[in-house]
């Protein structure tokens, strides 16, 4: 990936607004960011449709934390006032940037199919599915071969969202304590652990890019 | 002759300052940036950069910063705005 620097190309037409923001990504890592962002957005729409099963996932707990430390009355009720909103919000911006990555030029969606059949299949609240679909696996991609990403105004604040969104699921999911180190082992949690500072490095540039 | 008294048109919002204010707390949390904190701090808030910073190193340093003060239904929006962004938020009436 190439860092995110301010501005970009001239935009294609029909596109909502200036851009202002743009970075080259390999395709790799356009295909892994998809397949993470429709994993958000598949576990978003199910803990929309079941609100209950979604609090027992420890994930939503660092999504929609409690909004009062020490009265988990007035916390539920918050909850039950805003985490509708919230998880629609939180969906629309991963849709958005799953918006960005297909519009993307010069690239044609390669393994989207495949990938898209195989999360069905699998744990939907379960990001370590990322892992069945590692990069090695995608032999016809071409590694060398760059996208252009080029961000509006409101596709970064999306995109900013979203990362963070991603980065808090991944968190729970690398079981990753108050002190930040990571406590899930073995092969999985380097993947993950990988794709979650990876993130971290995308998410940094797009702050400063848009920083200036 | 009665005597009426009319009451003036009093903004309930602007009694409430005259109880014990609630506060935004933002937690320190192992996840987000340094970066994106001061930045939400500054884009959100409308603080300049130095003061954004500022609270963002409270956070980092002190696991907690108050970022807004005022009547409960304000922060509740604050935190609900926090929360769209993914940073760890809470509200409290102020024990100061």
């Amino acid at each position: 990936m190439m860092p995110f620097q301010p501005g970009g190309d001239a935009p294609e037409s029909g596109e909502p607004g200036p851009i202002v923001v743009s970075a080259r990504f390999e395709a790799i890592e356009i295909d892994l960011l998809r397949l993470a962002a429709t994993q958000l957005v598949d576990m978003l729409d199910a803990a929309t449709t079941d609100p209950q099963s979604a609090l027992t996932d420890p994930a939503f707990q660092r999504l929609l934390p409690d909004a009062y430390r020490d009265d988990p009355e007035a916390a539920a009720e918050f909850r039950r006032f805003t985490s509708d909103d919230l998880l629609a919000a939180k969906a629309r911006n991963a849709r958005s940037v799953l918006d960005t990555l297909n519009e993307a030029p010069g690239f044609d969606s390669p393994g989207f199919d495949s990938a898209g059949e195989e999360l069905t299949d699998l744990d939907r609240t379960d990001l370590d599915l990322v892992h069945e679909t590692e990069p090695e696996a995608s032999v016809e991609l071409d590694a060398t071969e760059t996208v252009a990403i080029t961000l509006d105004a409101a596709a970064v604040q999306a995109w900013l969202r979203t990362l963070t969104d991603l980065r808090l699921t991944l968190a729970e999911r690398l079981l990753i304590g108050p002190d930040g180190e990571i406590r899930l082992e073995g092969e999985e949690a380097s993947f993950l652990g990988g794709l979650y500072d990876w993130l971290g490095m995308v998410q940094e540039s797009l702050v400063y890019a848009i920083d200036v | 002759m009665a005597l009426t008294v009319e009451l003036p048109d009093l903004d309930l919002r602007d009694s409430v300052s005259l109880e014990r204010p609630w506060i935004t707390l933002v937690w320190d949390d192992p996840v987000n940036l340094m970066s994106y904190v001061s930045y939400v701090f500054r884009s959100y808030f409308g603080v300049p950069a130095a003061e954004a910073e500022r609270l963002m190193l409270q956070v980092h340093n002190n696991g907690r910063a108050v970022v807004a003060t005022g009547n409960r239904e304000a922060m509740e929006r604050h935190v609900q705005a926090m929360h769209g962004f993914g940073l760890w938020a809470t509200l409290a009436k102020d024990d100061a």
